[in-house]
């Protein structure tokens, strides 16, 4: 429209001009006036116009001087004016150019800014802003611009806080990945959400990512030291381990691997070095309990004990509870093993002296008891030292025989002793034999009377020898039949002694019949020497009573030593204190009674048997009596196992009372039953009283009886 | 009697005699509970339905009933005479006689009779299959120390209680003698003995609160876990009351047994760990007899006075 306008003055000015030559600059100044309005600068303007009327002016002058004709001068300036509106349009044309280019540059600008706004998540508030704003274009655009430009700024700046914290967060994952590779140089930013929620997103899975990180740093940490805990306690290089599973952990300083590969690794090396500790610490356990029941065993001086202490400590502990350094270790383990084995030496040592001890001390009961001792424990030391037996089992072994030779002397120990009496009776009586053959025996001297009350007191006992071997014998007999054994006296059987004995005897006995025939032969001989010689006939009279109580007298003959034998000498030396008759009844009878085993029963034997087993017979009643005449445990009646035998029946049987009563009633909680038999309460009831009273009746008896009244009792029956 | 007290345990069953209850004994077949009474009844019951279903009359009271089967059972009674009742018909023939009210009575399995125990100190034996008339039922008479108080069988086992603290111990097969003969272990008048289920021995009560458990083993080592306790007693003021025990029923599964007594107390006991397993509250009365039915699930209680302290108002 300006232009138009501008135009339409121009042409009227120049028509003007064609009439009125002066209104032509007036038009002029007016058009540049327009032209120029919108610039203020007047300087250039003024000067346009003065040269433009300087060469008007210029051109008039030539003209006038030329002479051209009003038409050639009007063809000129239309011609002129023609190029000016050329030039003119031209001129709006190109503003009219750059002024559609600098809309575009601004709506470009403006779709920039929003597409940065959009990205960087902001309202995109400026845009409205200069919409209201009416400013020239220019204007606009140069805002625009340098809003872009700030945008711009910002969203680089935005970016590379996102390139930082990716960056961040992929090299802590590549670390918790454990992935070598080095973070890639090239962070590739999502351009199109760049706002700060996404940052904030970054930055919160970062913070995670960290506090993962410390997290794993932690156990890592944990986890070493763990390591180095188990290390130091089982005496292991920690540094070593530790670099073994990764070399980042071997220092102190710098970063370490958080990886889960390593965190894995760590976790498998400590519950394998906890398995090894678990092990030693067993090991060491069992080492130290042996220790300890060794030490036991053999009083091992606290001083000694002192220097295990540590060890021994640790006996019942957990495996978490052993921490001292070096406690696990090998070094240490293996010196504690060498101590145990070097107790263990010091106990078999012992064990063997024991053992050897507790021989001795089996051998010398078994001599004190004319046992035979095993022989089997001979070699025992060397079937130890050789290791086919156990010290322990050879020591029980041992122990369990003394205390069965204990057992067996124990049953022993009175047929023993009567065996040891009839021994030294036997003694007395070979020494009253050879007594007897001295013939020198009488003949005052010193110390005769000793020897003469010594035989008297033979002589006692030697006729008390053939009860008391009787008495034995049964004795003997019995014990064997308990025990279904042989009664050995230092490894013969007493029984055959006894029997060697009695055949001894009885080969005595008939060695001196068979004297005392001869000696009657010779006596018969020498009368019948005396008849055939004429000398006085006289009856032979060996063995008369006459004779007999002549001996009694205690007149000693010489003319019969001459005549008879020691054997009968002996004989007749043994009838010296009784009457001839009961003596050889009584001699009869010993003979009998030696003779036990070796003759089958006659009717003689029997009787003698009879005789002999009437104390035996008697023992029932009052047999302990009867045989602690010769025993010397009567001093010591509690010691003597005989005596037992006879406690009243009376303690027996309240022993079985009692056990009649349930022994478990008084321990439990819940109700129990009375089950004293304690005769009833004092207070009985006087309905219990009642039946006892009268003659026994049941309830039922009596309410029979008195059934003749009407009255029924109402009852109920419950289920 | 039955109003003024609090309810005791258990269920109550309707039309109970009107007089005092003897015995009871549960079915071998079936929850059918066999009620004698002084009534001069025996009563017919199905314990789990709770009816009545037979009544029969008597000539006296009845001292003592048993099952046959289920279709017919046994009563001794106070008028001499043994019966045997056939519930379907309502019918009942007389077994047979003795000189003296019956006291007790007991159908051996084992042995396919009746056998009785009478205060005319004899038991007898019936063949129930034998036709009617004395002669063919009666198997055997055999004559007993004292009164008969109480039987017991178990197996071929049978073990008569009488006066005189008597207890003869017979085998069924061999009836000629007794196989064992004992005094009762406890002082008192013998009020009932029963035999453990598994048949090693018996268990017998007095009238003064104690029970003996016996072994029939005479071997020492048996003998020795022999044992007797007390019980059904109170504590009043230093005083001890005594009270006797009337019924003993062992229950059929366990080998635990429960005692009555005139306390009104029912005890269940364990024999083997001597203690006490339950006690039941107090019922009204006495308790006068006992019986677990054939699984062991029900326990019968009858409760009524059982004359202990002779007429009561």
């Amino acid at each position: 429209l300006s232009y138009q306008t501008n135009t339409k003055l121009l042409r009227e000015a120049i028509f003007k001009t064609k009439q009125n030559k002066t209104k032509l600059f007036v038009s002029f100044s007016f058009s540049s006036g327009i032209i120029n309005m919108s610039t203020q600068r007047i300087d250039p303007l003024v000067q346009v116009e003065t040269t433009c009327r300087a060469l008007l002016n210029e051109l008039q002058i030539i003209w006038e001087e030329v002479g051209e004709t009003d038409a050639d001068r009007d063809e000129m300036l239309l011609e002129l004016e023609r190029e000016c509106v050329e030039v003119y349009r031209r001129k709006v044309d190109q503003a009219n150019h750059s002024k559609a280019h600098i809309r575009q540059t601004i709506a470009d600008s403006e779709a920039e800014l929003a597409a940065i706004c959009s990205a960087m998540g902001e309202r995109p508030v400026h845009i409205r802003q200069s919409d209201q704003n009416i400013g020239s274009l220019k204007e606009e655009l140069r805002k625009m611009l340098s809003q872009v430009e700030e945008m711009k700024k910002r969203k680089e700046e935005r970016r590379n806080h996102f390139i930082d914290v990716l960056d961040q967060i992929e090299m802590i994952i590549n670390e918790i990945n454990g992935s070598t590779e080095s973070v890639s140089s090239e962070t590739v930013v999502d351009e199109t959400d760049l706002s700060l929620m996404r940052l904030e997103e970054l930055h919160r899975q970062l913070h995670e990512l960290l506090k993962e990180k410390s997290n794993r740093l932690k156990q890592v940490q944990d986890h070493l030291n763990t390591l180095n805990s188990l290390c130091s306690v089982m005496g292991m290089d920690f540094k070593l381990t530790a670099t073994e599973v990764h070399p980042s952990l071997g220092d102190s300083e710098g970063s370490r691997s958080i990886s889960n590969n390593t965190l894995e690794q760590l976790g498998t090396e400590i519950n394998k070095l906890r398995e090894v500790k678990i092990q030693r610490m067993e090991r060491l356990q069992d080492l130290a309990t042996t220790m300890l029941e060794l030490w036991n065993l053999m009083d091992t001086p606290i001083e000694e004990q002192q220097k295990f202490q540590n060890v021994t400590c640790n006996v019942a502990a957990s495996e978490h509870e052993i921490t001292e350094p070096n406690t696990l270790s090998d070094d240490f383990i293996n010196y504690v093993e060498e101590e145990v084995s070097r107790l263990e030496d010091l106990k078999s040592s012992k064990m063997k002296e024991i053992i050897l001890k507790k021989r001795a001390e089996l051998k010398e009961i078994s001599t004190k008891t004319h046992l035979i001792p095993d022989t089997q424990l001979e070699d025992a030391i060397e079937a130890i030292d050789s290791g086919v037996i156990d010290a322990a089992t050879i020591l029980e072994q041992i122990e369990l025989q003394i205390a069965k030779v204990k057992e067996e002397a124990f049953s022993r120990k009175e047929i023993l002793e009567k065996v040891e009496k009839w021994l030294a009776a036997c003694e007395e009586e070979s020494w009253l034999e050879e007594y007897n053959r001295d013939e020198n025996r009488y003949n005052a001297g010193r110390g005769t009377h000793l020897t003469l009350k010594r035989a008297e007191k033979a002589r006692s006992l030697v006729n008390k020898l053939p009860g008391r071997v009787e008495a034995l014998t049964s004795k003997i007999m019995a014990w064997e039949e308990e025990r279904g054994t042989e009664f050995l006296y230092d490894g013969t059987p007493v029984l055959s002694m006894l029997e060697d004995y009695a055949n001894l005897r009885e080969e005595k006995e008939q060695e001196r019949r068979r004297l005392r025939d001869q000696k009657r032969l010779q006596g018969q001989l020498i009368a019948e020497q005396e008849v055939l010689y004429g000398a006085k006939q006289s009856p032979p009279k060996p063995q008369s009573a006459k004779k007999g109580s002549k001996q009694c007298t205690g007149v000693p003959s010489t003319k019969k030593v001459a005549l008879g034998g020691p054997m009968l000498q002996a004989h007749k030396l043994d009838s010296v204190n009784s009457p001839r008759i009961s003596q050889t009844r009584s001699n009869k009878k010993t003979e009998f009674m030696l003779q036990n085993d070796a003759i089958p029963a006659s009717p003689a034997f029997k009787r003698g048997q009879d005789i002999a087993d009437a104390p035996f017979r008697k023992h029932p009643s009052n047999g302990i009596n009867t045989n602690e005449i010769e025993s010397p445990l009567k001093t010591i009646p509690t010691n003597d196992p005989s005596n037992n035998t006879m406690t009243p029946l009376k303690t027996i049987s309240s022993v079985d009372e009692e056990n009649r009563k349930p022994k478990a009633m008084h321990s439990t909680a819940s109700v129990q039953m009375q089950t004293d038999i304690t005769p009833p309460p004092t207070l009985q009831t006087s309905l219990v009283e009642e039946t006892h009273e009268e003659m026994e009746q049941s309830f039922e008896e009596k309410r029979l009886a008195l059934m003749h009244s009407d009255k029924q009792i109402p009852s109920m029956i419950q289920v | 009697m039955t109003s003024a007290q609090p309810p005791a345990p258990g269920r109550e069953l309707s039309n109970p005699p009107t007089d005092g209850i003897s015995n009871l004994r549960f079915s071998n077949h079936s929850d059918h509970l066999l009620v004698s009474s002084w009534d001069k009844t025996v009563r017919l019951y199905d314990a789990s339905a709770d009816s009545l279903r037979g009544e029969f009359m008597h000539g006296g009271p009845v001292l003592d009933c048993c099952f046959h089967d289920d279709s017919s059972g046994f009563s001794a009674s106070a008028d001499n005479t043994v019966r045997r009742i056939v519930f379907s018909h309502g019918k009942e023939d007389i077994l047979g006689r003795h000189d003296a009210p019956v006291r007790c009575i007991e159908y051996s399995y084992a042995a396919g009779q009746v056998i009785t125990g009478s205060w005319d100190k004899t038991l007898k034996c019936w063949d129930p299959r034998g036709a009617s008339g004395q002669e063919r039922t009666l198997v055997g008479t055999y004559p007993q120390p004292e009164r008969v108080y109480s039987l017991s069988l178990v197996g071929n086992r049978l073990v008569v209680a009488t006066a005189g603290r008597q207890v003869n111990v017979y085998d069924l097969r061999n009836m000629s003698q007794p196989e064992q003969r004992r005094e009762s272990s406890l002082k008192y008048q013998t009020r009932c003995v029963r035999c453990y289920p598994n048949g090693t021995g018996y268990a017998l009560s007095s009238v003064e609160g104690r029970v003996a458990m016996e072994f029939f083993d005479l071997s020492e080592a048996s003998q020795a876990k022999k044992y007797a306790f007390k019980c059904h007693r109170k504590s009043e003021a230093g005083r001890d009351i005594v009270y006797p025990v009337n019924a003993i029923a062992f229950h059929p599964v366990y080998g635990t047994f429960a005692t009555g007594g005139c306390d009104g107390f029912v005890n269940v006991w364990d024999g083997n760990n001597k203690k006490r397993l339950y006690q039941y509250s107090k019922y009204p009365t006495s308790i006068a007899a006992l019986s677990f039915s054939r699984d062991g699930r029900l326990l019968a209680v009858a409760s009524s006075y059982t004359f202990e302290e002779g007429e009561k108002p």
